[in-house]
């Protein structure tokens, strides 16, 4: 039931994005000077089965502004990576929460409740991975 | 549903997702390398065409009466519009990367060509010393 809920919620977040982002590339088009300012920030995944990392990977590409470049496989110490190219964001920390906030709402989706915090799984990958 | 409601419903959508099309269009010229250009027309497929077969999908509730079929066809083609275009803008994004096409060199940060800080990239049982100067 909760997940129902959710997910209605991330389809309304979704269309909302699109919505947004569409704008934001029209309005700029009739600004002058600098266009966009192009990044390419890698995201480590929470994200676990094929499915959740398809449904995201889709979700951020068809967003206006963000298009996933490539994805590297996780492996047992690392979780799967996305390298998500990003137009119109001010800094690469601004890039990464938008698309972690995204990925949470995914989550709370597929699970039926929004993992603890951002990017957890990463940092206590990296702890284990450092240990002897 | 009477006239004037009609027609300016069709107009309203089916101009707006024929705008985004073209706003999308100019956007490509505005952007220097074949990773922007594909980021930049996702408005036409995401949101222009969508609104384009809503535009049809109201005039032919004006024209033919409401029907069932209509709508699923209508909701059908949206929903395929939409994940087609993601699909497909992820295939041709990885196969521009693949490919080895230029990325703009204003592209800051570029996490695809520089490893990420801490991550030191050389080999210390290797033999020859490859960073003498480090």
């Amino acid at each position: 039931m909760m997940r129902l809920f959710h997910g209605i919620s991330y389809l309304g977040y979704i269309g909302w994005a699109i919505v947004t982002g569409s704008l934001t590339i029209v309005t700029r088009v009739l600004r002058p000077g600098q266009y966009a300012r192009p990044m390419i920030v890698e995201i480590p995944l929470r994200c676990v089965t094929d499915l959740e990392v398809t449904l995201f990977a889709s979700s951020i590409t068809i967003t206006p502004g963000t298009l996933v470049t490539a994805i590297a496989a996780g492996t047992s110490t690392q979780p799967p990576v996305l390298f998500v190219h990003a137009l119109f964001e001010d800094s690469e920390e601004a890039a990464m929460e938008g698309l972690y906030d995204m990925e949470s709402r995914l989550l709370a989706m597929t699970r039926g409740r929004a993992p603890s915090g951002p990017a957890t799984s990463s940092a206590e990958v990296e702890q284990e991975e450092g240990r002897p | 549903m009477n006239d004037a409601v009609a027609t300016t419903l069709v107009g309203v959508f089916g101009i707006s997702g024929s705008l985004l099309m073209l706003f999308s269009a100019l956007a490509m010229f505005r952007v220097r390398d074949a990773l922007s250009r594909i980021n930049v027309f996702s408005p036409a497929t995401g949101l222009g065409m969508p609104l384009i077969v809503v535009a049809v999908y109201v005039y032919d509730i004006h024209t033919e009466g409401f029907s069932w079929g209509s709508l699923l066809m209508a909701a059908v083609a949206v929903l395929c519009l939409i994940i087609v275009s993601s699909v497909a803008s992820n295939t041709l994004s990885r196969a521009s990367v693949l490919s080895g096409q230029p990325v703009y060199r204003k592209t800051a940060p570029n996490r695809l060509a520089r490893p990420p800080a801490g991550v030191v990239d050389d080999d210390p049982d290797s033999p020859d010393q490859p960073r003498a100067g480090a």
